[in-house]
C-alpha cells in the first residue's frame, strides 16, 4: 500500500475532471474513477459517493451522453462520453482553471507576502 | 451494435442500479485480483462503495433543479423565521385565530346553505308551496291532489308530512320513538333514489288498510336489525300496528336532509276521505316536491302553478293561497341563508383583520431587516430572489397557520354544531371535510401572497438604498410609515365594526334574558310520554288513561328528589306545543280571530310545578273530576279580551263543553321570550280524554338520582311506553334562544378576537416606530426634553392612528349595521350607547397596547441612544 499524501478533489473541479476523462472516448464510472487516479499518480481520491452524482448531473445538463454497451467483463456497462456542448465547456473551463492556478501561483509565490 | 436504454421499461431508477452493480461487481473483481477472498471482496466493496447513500444523491441530482431551489428557499425560510420566534408566535397565534375562525364558520354555510342537495339531478327539484301572507306554507291535502290532477309542468309531485312511530321494546331493546315521514309512493321516483334493497311504496299503499308497509333508512336496518339480509318482509313492531318492511335505502339518504333527528322510517300517505273533498276543515300539512319535466323552467312552473290558483280563487275562494314554486333547495336553506351569510360576513371581517395585521407585521420585520436583505443583495441575490425569500417566509407562515386553523376549527365546529339550534336546515351534515379543508388552503394561499407581497412591493423600490438608510435610521422612509399606518387604520376600523356588531347583539341577547317569561323555568323536569294506550279510542282512552296517570303522577310524588308534580296535556310551554279549541260566550259573538284558544289539559299542581301566579278565583283541585261540574281557568290575556269589563269568575263559557270559569292565572309567553301572549284556557286532565300527556316535576336533587325511579314508575303502568323527550324546562327555552345565544358569543369572541389582533398590531407598529426613533429620542432627551413629554409624543402619535380607525369604523358601522336589523331584538341599529361603548373598549385596549412602547421610549437613556450612532 502507498501512503502518499492524499487529496480530495476540491470542490467544483470533479466536474472538469470528469469531463477531461471522458474526451477521451467512452468510458465507464469505474473506469473514470481509476483512471483519475493513475494520472494524478494516486494523489487524487475520488470519493464514490460524490462521482455518479456528479455523472448524472452533467448527464442532465447535458454535457455527457451515455449508452450501455458490452464490457470487458463480458456484461453491459453505462459508458459514458462528451456531447459537443461537453466539449465546448471542458473547453472554457480548462482556460479558466489555468488562469486561476496561474493567479494564484502568483500570489502565492510572490516573496514580500510571505509574513513568517 | 449499441443497445441504447435496454432499461427504458423499467426506468431511471433499474438502470441507476444496474450502473452501480456494476461497479461494485469490478471493485471486488480487483480485491479478488489483490488475493482477497471473493465473498469477503464483495462484501468491502459493498462497504467502500456504500450503495444507498450514492443512489440517493444520484435520484436528487435527477430531480427538478427548481425543486432544489425550492427546498432551499423553505430552508431559508423555517430558519428565518426560527430566528424571530416572537414575530413567528405571534404571527401563527394570529393565522390559527382567523384561518380557525373562517374554516369553522365556512364549514357550517357550506353545509348549511351552500353544498348542492345530496340527490341526482337534484337542480331540477322544486319546492311548491302556499304562501300564508309573506311566509311560505305547508299545502292542504285537497290543494295538491288539485296540482297532480291539473299540472302539466312537473314529472311528479310528491307530497311529505311529518310523522312519528313509537316501537315497541322486546325484551333486549328499549321502547323507542323514531323520527318518520308520510311520503306520496312517488316520493322516491321523484328524489330519483330507489331503496338499496326492496321496493319503494306503490299508489296501491296509498290507501286505507293497504298502508302498513316501510321503507326504512340505512341507519335504522344496521343498527335495529344488525344489517341482516332478510330484513325485508320481517315487521317494524309500533304501537299502533305493525308497519311490514318492504325497502331499505342507500345510506346518507334522509329527508329532511341532514336534521339532526334524521328519518329512519317513511310510511305512505294516505289522504283520508274528509281531506279529500273541500268542506270546512283545513289542514295544512303538507310539504310538495315536484320534479321539473324537460326544459321546463321554474318561471313557466310557476306561470302554470299561478293559473292553478286564479281557477282556485273562483271555484272556492275560501280554499284560495297563492303558489309558490322555488327549487327544492332554496326551500330548504331559505330559512337560514341571511343569518348564515351574516355570520360568514363577520368572520371574513376577522380573517382581513388577521391578514392585514400580518402584513403590517411583515412590513415592519422587512424594514427591520432592511440591513440583512441589503447585505444579500450587495452579495448577487437578485430582487426576484429576495422577494422569493419573503414570499416564500409568508407562505410557510400562513400554510402552518392554516394546518392549526384546522385542527382548532375541528374543535370549533364541533361546539357550534351541538350550539345551532335543532332547526338549522341540514345541521347533522356540518363537518370539516374535504370542501372546507381546499377553502382553507386557498384562504391560507391568498392570505400568504397578499401578507408576503406587501414588504415585496416597497422591497421593489428601496433595496439599494437600505444599506445607506440603516446608517441613519431615524429618518424613517415616509412611504413605509404611511404604508403602516394605513395598515393599522384599517385594522382597527375593522375591529369597531366588530365591537359595535357585538354591542347590538350582546344588548339583544341581554334584552331577550331579561324577558319575563311567566313561568319559573328552574329545576322543572319534564317527560313526554305518548301515545299512551287506546289512541284510537276515545271512550278506552279516558276510561283507563286517567287512572293510569293519577297513579303515576301518585307513585312520583313519593319520590325523594321530587318537590311537586303535575301532569300537562297539548300545552308544555316553549316545546312548540300548541292545540287550540272552539271558544264562545253564550249570548255573544267575537270576530273569527278569536273564535278559538289554545287548550291545555292540566292536573291540580299544574300552576304549582311552574310557579305560575294565581291572580283571581281559584286553581284547580282534586275534586273537580269526572262526574263533578266542568271548569276552566283562563290566562290574564284570555280575560282580558273576553271579559274586558266584568269579573270573569263564575261565568259560563263553551269550551270543549259547557264550563264555568274559576280562576284566572298569569300569563305564560308559550313561544319563548320574543313572542306575545297567547289566548290560554286550562282544563282539568280529569274531566277530558287523554292520549298524550307530559309529567312536570319540580326536583330538588339530580336528575341522575330521580330519574330512574321515575322511569320505574312510568313503565309499571305502561311497558311499551317510549320516553323519547326528557328534557329540562329552561333546554327547551334554551333552543328557543339559540340563534341568538350563538350570534351573541360568535360576535362577542369575534370581536375580542379583532380587538385582541388589532391591538398587537397597533403594539406592534409603535414599538418598531420607537426603536427607530431611539437615537432621535436620545438627542431629545440630551437636550433637555422631559420624559412625560416623550411619552406624550408616542401616545399622541398611537391616538392619532385609533382615532382614524375609529372614526371610519363607526361610520362603516352605522352604515352596515341596518343589515342586521331583523336579528336584534328591541335596541336600534343606530344606538349611540353601543356605538360610544365599542369607542371606550377600543380606545382603552390601544392605549394599553400604544403605553408600553411609549414607557420604553420615556426611559431612554441618552447616552446608551447616541451611543448606537
Amino acid at each position: 500500500m502507498t501512503h502518499s499524501v492524499k487529496s480530495d478533489i476540491p470542490q467544483g473541479t470533479l466536474d472538469l475532471l470528469i469531463l477531461r476523462v471522458a474526451a477521451l472516448g467512452p468510458i465507464h464510472g469505474y473506469a473514470i474513477a481509476q483512471r483519475l487516479q493513475q494520472v494524478s499518480r494516486d494523489v487524487l481520491q475520488v470519493q464514490q459517493g460524490s462521482l455518479y452524482p456528479a455523472l448524472h448531473r452533467l448527464e442532465r445538463r447535458g454535457l455527457l451522453i451515455a449508452e450501455w454497451k458490452p464490457s470487458d467483463t463480458g456484461r453491459d456497462a453505462k459508458f459514458y462520453r462528451l456531447t459537443s456542448k461537453g466539449r465546448a465547456q471542458l473547453k472554457t473551463e480548462t482556460a479558466s482553471w489555468s488562469r486561476l492556478t496561474e493567479a494564484i501561483g502568483l500570489v502565492l509565490l510572490d516573496p514580500s507576502g510571505d509574513a513568517s | 451494435v449499441t443497445r441504447r436504454r435496454p432499461f427504458r421499461r423499467r426506468g431511471h431508477d433499474a438502470e441507476l442500479r444496474a450502473e452501480l452493480r456494476d461497479h461494485v461487481e469490478r471493485l471486488a473483481a480487483d480485491y479478488v485480483r489483490d488475493g482477497v477472498d471473493p465473498d469477503e471482496a464483495r462484501r468491502r466493496a459493498r462497504l467502500v462503495f456504500g450503495g444507498d447513500d450514492v443512489a440517493e444523491a444520484c435520484r436528487d441530482e435527477r430531480r427538478f433543479q427548481w425543486v432544489g431551489a425550492l427546498g432551499r428557499d423553505l430552508r431559508l425560510a423555517v430558519r428565518s423565521l426560527l430566528r424571530a420566534p416572537t414575530f413567528t408566535a405571534i404571527a401563527l397565534t394570529v393565522l390559527t385565530l382567523g384561518i380557525g375562525a373562517t374554516t369553522t364558520i365556512f364549514s357550517v354555510v357550506d353545509a348549511v346553505v351552500l353544498r348542492a342537495l345530496p340527490f341526482p339531478n337534484a337542480d331540477r327539484l322544486v319546492a311548491v308551496s302556499e304562501m300564508e301572507g309573506a311566509t311560505i306554507g305547508n299545502v292542504a291535502p285537497q290543494n295538491f291532489l288539485d296540482w297532480t290532477a291539473q299540472q302539466r309542468v312537473f314529472e311528479s309531485l310528491a307530497a311529505v308530512a311529518y310523522s312519528g312511530i313509537s316501537l315497541e321494546g322486546n325484551g333486549v331493546q328499549e321502547p323507542e320513538t323514531l323520527a318518520a315521514q308520510w311520503v306520496t309512493a312517488n316520493f322516491f321516483e321523484t328524489m330519483r333514489t330507489p331503496p338499496l334493497l326492496g321496493r319503494p311504496f306503490t299508489a296501491d299503499n296509498e290507501r286505507d288498510g293497504h298502508a302498513w308497509v316501510a321503507v326504512i333508512s340505512y341507519r335504522l336496518w344496521q343498527r335495529r336489525f344488525g344489517g341482516a339480509p332478510d330484513v325485508i318482509g320481517r315487521q317494524l313492531r309500533g304501537q299502533l300496528g305493525a308497519f311490514e318492511i318492504v325497502g331499505v335505502m342507500p345510506p346518507g339518504f334522509g329527508y329532511p336532509v341532514g336534521a339532526r333527528e334524521a328519518t329512519d322510517v317513511y310510511t305512505p300517505l294516505v289522504i283520508s276521505a274528509s281531506d279529500r273533498v273541500r268542506g270546512h276543515s283545513y289542514g295544512y300539512y303538507l310539504q310538495v316536491i315536484g320534479r321539473l319535466r324537460e326544459g321546463v323552467t321554474i318561471d313557466a312552473a310557476q306561470a302554470q302553478m299561478d293559473q292553478l290558483a286564479a281557477r282556485l280563487k273562483q271555484d272556492a275562494p275560501s280554499w284560495y293561497r297563492p303558489i309558490r314554486v322555488q327549487s327544492l333547495h332554496a326551500f330548504i336553506t331559505g330559512p337560514a341563508r341571511t343569518w348564515m351569510l351574516l355570520l360568514l360576513g363577520v368572520v371574513i371581517c376577522v380573517l382581513l383583520i388577521a391578514c392585514v395585521n400580518l402584513a403590517t407585521l411583515m412590513l415592519v420585520r422587512a424594514t427591520a431587516r432592511g440591513h440583512e436583505l441589503g447585505i444579500r443583495s450587495a452579495l448577487g441575490a437578485s430582487r426576484w430572489d429576495l422577494g422569493r425569500a419573503l414570499l416564500v417566509e409568508s407562505l410557510v407562515l400562513s400554510l402552518t397557520g392554516a394546518v392549526l386553523g384546522v385542527l382548532a376549527a375541528r374543535i370549533g365546529v364541533e361546539i357550534l354544531r351541538a350550539a345551532l339550534p335543532a332547526d338549522v336546515p341540514r345541521v347533522a351534515a356540518i363537518a370539516v371535510n374535504g370542501r372546507v379543508l381546499a377553502m382553507a388552503a386557498i384562504t391560507a394561499l391568498a392570505t400568504g401572497l397578499a401578507v408576503g407581497l406587501a414588504p415585496i412591493s416597497h422591497l421593489a423600490r428601496r433595496i439599494s438604498p437600505s444599506l445607506r438608510d440603516r446608517a441613519r435610521g431615524y429618518t424613517a422612509n415616509i412611504e413605509q410609515q404611511r404604508l403602516r399606518s394605513a395598515f393599522v387604520v384599517t385594522e382597527i376600523a375593522l375591529a369597531v365594526m366588530l365591537l359595535v356588531g357585538a354591542g347590538l347583539f350582546l344588548a339583544s341577547f341581554a334584552r331577550v334574558s331579561l324577558i319575563d317569561l311567566g313561568v319559573d323555568t328552574r329545576d322543572v323536569l319534564t317527560i313526554r310520554m305518548r301515545p299512551l294506550v287506546g289512541a284510537w279510542n276515545a271512550a278506552q282512552a279516558q276510561r283507563e288513561n286517567g287512572g293510569l296517570l293519577r297513579s303515576i303522577l301518585q307513585d312520583v310524588q313519593g319520590i325523594p328528589g321530587v318537590e311537586t308534580a303535575a301532569l300537562v296535556a297539548d300545552g308544555l310551554p316553549f316545546r312548540g306545543d300548541v292545540r287550540t279549541a272552539a271558544f264562545s260566550i253564550p249570548g255573544r259573538t267575537f270576530p273569527s280571530a278569536l273564535e278559538d284558544i289554545d287548550r291545555n289539559q292540566i292536573s291540580p299542581n299544574y300552576f304549582h310545578v311552574l310557579r305560575v301566579p294565581l291572580r283571581r278565583g281559584r286553581l284547580f283541585t282534586d275534586a273537580d273530576r269526572q262526574g263533578a261540574e266542568p271548569v276552566v281557568i283562563l290566562n290574564a290575556e284570555a280575560a282580558r279580551i273576553y271579559f274586558p269589563n266584568e269579573d270573569p269568575i263564575g261565568q259560563i263559557v263553551r269550551f270543549q263543553g259547557t264550563r264555568r270559569v274559576v280562576g284566572i292565572v298569569g300569563n305564560i309567553r308559550h313561544d319563548g321570550p320574543e313572542t306575545n301572549w297567547r289566548r290560554e284556557g286550562f282544563v282539568p286532565i280529569a274531566q277530558s280524554p287523554t292520549i298524550a300527556a307530559t309529567l312536570v316535576l319540580r326536583t330538588s336533587r339530580s336528575i341522575a338520582d330521580v330519574l330512574p325511579p321515575i322511569k320505574t314508575a312510568i313503565r309499571s303502568r305502561f311497558p311499551d311506553l317510549a320516553l323519547p323527550d326528557i328534557e329540562m324546562l329552561g333546554d327547551y327555552v334554551r333552543q328557543l334562544t339559540a340563534q341568538r345565544r350563538v350570534n351573541m358569543l360568535l360576535l362577542a369572541l369575534f370581536g375580542v378576537l379583532g380587538l385582541a389582533i388589532a391591538a398587537v398590531g397597533l403594539y406592534g407598529v409603535m414599538a418598531y416606530l420607537v426603536t427607530q426613533r431611539t437615537p432621535e429620542i436620545g438627542i431629545r432627551m440630551a437636550l433637555g426634553a422631559q420624559a412625560s413629554a416623550i411619552l406624550r409624543s408616542v401616545l399622541v402619535r398611537a391616538l392619532r392612528q385609533m382615532v382614524a380607525g375609529l372614526a371610519i369604523g363607526l361610520a362603516a358601522s352605522w352604515l352596515l349595521s341596518t343589515l342586521v336589523k331583523d336579528f336584534l331584538f328591541r335596541i336600534e341599529p343606530h344606538d349611540v350607547r353601543i356605538y360610544a361603548a365599542a369607542a371606550i373598549v377600543l380606545l382603552l385596549a390601544g392605549l394599553a397596547a400604544a403605553l408600553l412602547p411609549a414607557r420604553r421610549a420615556a426611559r431612554v437613556d441618552p447616552l446608551i441612544a447616541l451611543r448606537l450612532e
